[in-house]
């Protein structure tokens, strides 16, 4: 059966664009194009989820993979170099990872028939589980846009162990890349032309850094409106503060990484990352202390004032400012420690 | 109380490692002494679930209370307790206790200045590992992986110099490994809709000619084969946990595996079934081929390094090829032998890393020609050493005789002589390379008792790390003669019904 | 060919899987291999959103009209979005990891070319 939206001719097409997307950013020589080209990728595949009603997930790749992943993959390379040295032969060993990926390939694509049909409401994964937060997110959680009930209530845990992947992945490139430089401020930090990034000069992009003065408040306030908001409109703490982390990234990239460094010292920065899973585990542990399991927000009624469902309602909003406390520092300790290359002093 | 236990097995070093990132900043020495605590509460809450689970079967945790929604399906996450998992969080949340405690001197001495943040990601690494092991989701599942993979590479990554290509290798396998099980859980949820485990375990029938599902399964198998260093996925795991720091890959090698082929054991017989198996007989002699060349090529390597970390790295991965082997047998004597030989050889792995840990720390490097006369220098440290390597060789009565007398019987009982074969094989290379230690740091030098030869100063480890070494040492004699009640009261009911009968 | 046709998502699924799992095996350069690893991701994510995917369906938020009885055929599938919220910021995490272990590498040996590096530490 075909896709019957209206335009699913428009569907195959941003389908195929996405392969020949992949393609290219493979194929081309220049890492820094490849990025480029990756970012298209990105932005390509959040239009097709969006196509598929996923507008939280697109929201979320969009601001994600086509923003943020694309940035760090621009820092690194920012800091090393974008050509790529070629050397010949190696064709034998390219080609017999090729056959052997085709063979996986066609190993899954004999379970195809075996599939249900493409959008069909009645399919198992549609029919089995699903339903019951349509038809109860509303009575358990008041929350009516489904993704955050289940993302913060029904599976509160996978979005709790998410949050400290974040984290982890904050504190291990911290571990990683961070280079103790001078012990006193007022010390230079030495000059190592191994390590060092390159100095970056801001003064010929005038138009993009007062655009940016421009946007950056406007960003941060919808940022906050996504956080706020997202029990009633796509979004929610992951989306709201990786756009607010993208908003201080903004301004790192489009004046220099000193103009941030100015206002967010390492120490408050990285204690900030950690704060934001604090709050989310503290009040998973607080519903331990009224009386019901691990992240049972509604056992909170008793310190909250309305009913059960209300109280889960509260509770959701809480564990998503956490997350989006996290993902923002997150967001930019990373960035920090990618386009300084550790030295947490200048870069891109 | 005791209802909130199987979660505080996974709240102690989850919100340990939180604490401990604020005190890395605040208060850096109570960094270590937070994520000690948080380890012995949760080794305390496995001890506990130990018992009770044996008592009174398995336990059931509902996080967010979303279990009893008069819903045919669990709509939330839950962990489940229960006798197959018991022994293995306590032997993860023991062992991970014991090599923190073992672990503060090498760190101190090895990562100088550099340790803000390991003691945090130590203790994420447990969270994650314990996480695999309890919880009832095979989602929940890919996300703790993650967990514990992620703080893995930062370990690993401490060690510096090659240390950073090791992990980076280490980091595109493992993506890959998560990738395809992720992509296997997506096969078994587009047939079933459901990716809570008692939950498919009670649908999806037991003779199930869905593609898809066989699909899904083959990925997911191939997903924790990458995770689990099995053969021909083995590539990354000898340089990672070879150029990490001691510290790190004492508590790595010993766990960070077992899990792995603890998620396997759970996809196979709790998703899925025992018949499966059996009625797939093409892929079950395949996978057991596999594991006689796993622990073929892991013993031939072993043989073939100079380095005692590279050696014990290959080690390891002959002994997944037994557990892997035993648990795809799919007989009673095999299965038992598999998850027998899970605690067992985390116990002996820890043992054999935290001895090397010891030379290391007092040779400075552990290659085999600068342990002359280490016997001498060492005399505590290197007896731990001897018994660790007679147990990896199966010398009654430490555990890894028992594990393996399961093995060969199982092995047996099916008639896969090759397989016997292999456990014999390595069980003599084992040998070899023991002599080769005993002739080169005992046998090469002059005898010091002997007058007129120069006296070698004792220089042993700090008590600090010998306690420890010394008493892991200790428990696989233990462990082996605790075999029978192990054996008897838990592993029989982990085991499918349907072979106990 | 039919059944192709019906199931292009699965299709599209399939081929970028391939060129993910190809490129982190096969390509030399270690950033190729990141962005190979992160189209491997969004390879799978595709796949989940395609299993939640329903004709005719809207987005999983609820109308106030609905609120005392929605339709759930018209509802799409939460499940499948919220499992793929985590997988993209499961696959940043380790996009930035691996990143950062590549800058390192990078400053080690001034190369990103695999072979290369693996000569120079041989030395």
């Amino acid at each position: 059966m075909m896709p019957s939206l209206p335009i699913w001719q428009f569907d195959v097409l941003l389908l195929v664009l996405v392969v020949l997307f992949a393609v290219v950013a493979l194929s081309i020589r220049n890492l820094m194009g490849a990025a480029v080209v990756f970012g298209a990728y990105s932005f390509m595949m959040c239009l097709i989820w969006a196509g598929m009603g996923a507008v939280d997930v697109a929201f979320t790749e969009a601001a994600v993979g086509a923003g943020v992943s694309t940035v760090f993959i621009v820092s690194t390379i920012y800091n090393t170099s974008a050509t790529m040295r070629s050397r010949p032969g190696g064709i034998a060993f390219k080609l017999f990872i090729g056959v052997v990926v085709t063979l996986a390939g066609v190993f899954l694509l004999s379970a195809l028939p075996d599939f249900p049909d493409w959008g069909d409401p009645n399919s198992p994964a549609n029919a089995t589980v699903a339903p019951y937060y349509i038809e109860n997110s509303i009575r358990d959680t008041h929350v009516p846009n489904l993704v955050t009930s289940v993302l913060a209530d029904y599976r509160g845990f996978d979005t709790l162990l998410e949050t400290i992947v974040v984290f982890i992945a904050c504190i291990a490139i911290y571990s990683i890349l961070r280079i103790e430089t001078a012990k006193s401020k007022t010390d230079e930090p030495e000059e190592d032309t191994a390590t060092a990034p390159p100095s970056y000069d801001p003064s010929d992009s005038l138009i993009v850094r007062q655009a940016s003065r421009f946007m950056v408040p406007f960003m941060q306030l919808f940022a906050l409106y996504v956080i706020a908001h997202g029990h009633y409109s796509p979004g929610g703490g992951f989306q709201g503060g990786v756009i607010l982390g993208a908003s201080l990234i903004l301004l790192a990239i489009s004046f220099d990484l000193k103009f941030i460094l100015r206002q967010w010292r390492e120490k408050p920065l990285m204690l900030l990352v950690a704060s934001g899973v604090c709050l989310y585990a503290t009040v998973g542990l607080a519903c331990m202390f009224t009386g019901g399991n691990y992240l049972d927000y509604g056992s909170l009624d008793s310190v909250l004032p309305n009913d059960r469902a209300m109280a889960r309602s509260h509770g959701i909003l809480l564990v998503e400012i956490g997350v989006g406390i996290t993902v923002m520092f997150s967001m930019l300790a990373i960035h920090i420690n990618l386009a300084s290359n550790g030295r947490f002093d200048r870069g891109l | 109380m005791t209802g909130q236990l199987p979660i505080i097995v996974i709240l102690g070093p989850l919100l340990a490692a939180i604490l401990a990132a604020f005190t890395a900043w605040l208060r850096p020495k109570l960094s270590y002494p937070l994520v000690v605590l948080g380890l012995a509460i949760s080794f305390t809450a496995a001890l506990k679930l130990v018992f009770i689970v044996a008592d009174e079967g398995a336990k059931i945790y509902w996080l967010g209370n979303w279990g009893n929604q008069n819903h045919e399906f669990v709509v939330g996450i839950q962990i489940t307790v229960d006798n197959l998992n018991t022994l293995l969080l306590t032997t993860v949340s023991g062992i991970a206790l014991l090599t923190a405690l073992y672990a503060k001197r090498l760190v101190e001495t090895e990562l100088a200045g550099r340790q803000r943040y390991f003691y945090a990601l130590l203790s994420l690494l447990v969270t994650g590992l314990l996480g695999i092991s309890i919880t009832g989701d095979i989602f929940n599942l890919y996300v703790f992986l993650e967990i514990a993979a992620l703080s893995s590479y930062a370990l690993i990554a401490y060690g510096k110099g090659r240390a950073y290509m090791a992990s980076f290798n280490y980091l595109i396998m493992g993506t890959m490994g998560a990738c395809l099980y992720l992509l296997g859980v997506g096969f078994v949820f587009i047939k079933h809709g459901t990716l809570n485990i008692d939950n498919l375990s009670g649908i999806i029938p037991t003779l199930d000619p869905s593609q898809a599902l066989f699909v899904g399964f083959v990925l997911i198998l191939l997903g924790v084969w990458v995770k689990m260093a099995f053969f021909p996925f083995h590539g990354w795991l000898p340089n990672a946990y070879t150029h990490a720091p001691t510290a790190s890959a004492a508590v790595l090698a010993p766990l960070a595996t077992k899990v792995a082929v603890y998620a396997m054991l759970r996809i196979m017989f709790t998703v899925y079934s025992l018949d499966y198996i059996t009625h797939s007989p093409g892929i079950q002699s395949v996978v057991l081929y596999l594991s006689t060349i796993a622990i073929v090529v892991g013993s031939f390597f072993s043989l073939t390094q100079t380095n005692l970390k590279m050696i014990a790295c290959y080690f390891i991965i002959s002994e997944i090829g037994y557990m892997v082997g035993g648990a795809w047998l799919a007989n009673k004597p095999g299965l038992t032998g598999a998850m027998y030989h899970l605690v067992a050889d985390a116990a002996m792995t820890s043992a054999l890393f935290m001895a090397i840990g010891c030379i290391v720390y007092r040779l400075g490097q552990a290659q085999l020609d600068d342990l002359k006369g280490v016997f001498f220098k060492m005399p505590v440290t290197m007896g731990a050493f001897v018994v660790t390597m007679a147990a990896l060789i199966g010398v009654p009565p430490t555990c890894g005789f028992f594990s393996k007398w399961y093995l060969i019987q199982g092995a047996a009982e099916a008639g896969v002589w090759h397989f016997v074969a292999a456990l014999l094989l390595s069980s003599l290379v084992k040998a070899i390379i023991l002599f080769r230690i005993i002739e080169i740091g005992y046998n090469r030098v002059a005898h010091p008792a002997i007058e007129g030869n120069p006296a070698i100063p004792r220089n042993e480890a700090p008590l600090s790390m010998l306690i420890p070494t010394v008493a892991m040492t200790l428990g696989l004699i233990a462990l082996g003669l605790a075999t029978n009640t192990l054996v008897n009261t838990i592993i029989v009911n982990a085991v499918p019904a349907a072979l106990t009968q | 060919m039919e059944n192709l046709i019906a199931n292009f998502n699965y299709v599209i699924v399939v081929i970028l899987m391939m060129i993910g799992l190809w490129s982190m095996l096969a390509q030399k350069n270690l950033i190729k291999k990141c962005i190979g690893m992160a189209i491997l991701q969004t390879g799978i994510i595709l796949f989940f959103i395609s299993i939640g995917a329903k004709n005719n369906a809207l987005i999983p938020i609820l109308t106030e009209a609905a609120y005392s009885d929605p339709d759930v055929a018209t509802v799409a599938n939460p499940l499948t979005q919220i499992l793929m919220l985590t997988a993209i910021v499961v696959g940043v995490a380790t996009l930035g990891v691996g990143l950062g272990l590549a800058q390192k590498i990078y400053h080690q040996h001034s190369s990103f070319d695999e072979d290369e590096i693996l000569e120079n530490q041989r030395k």
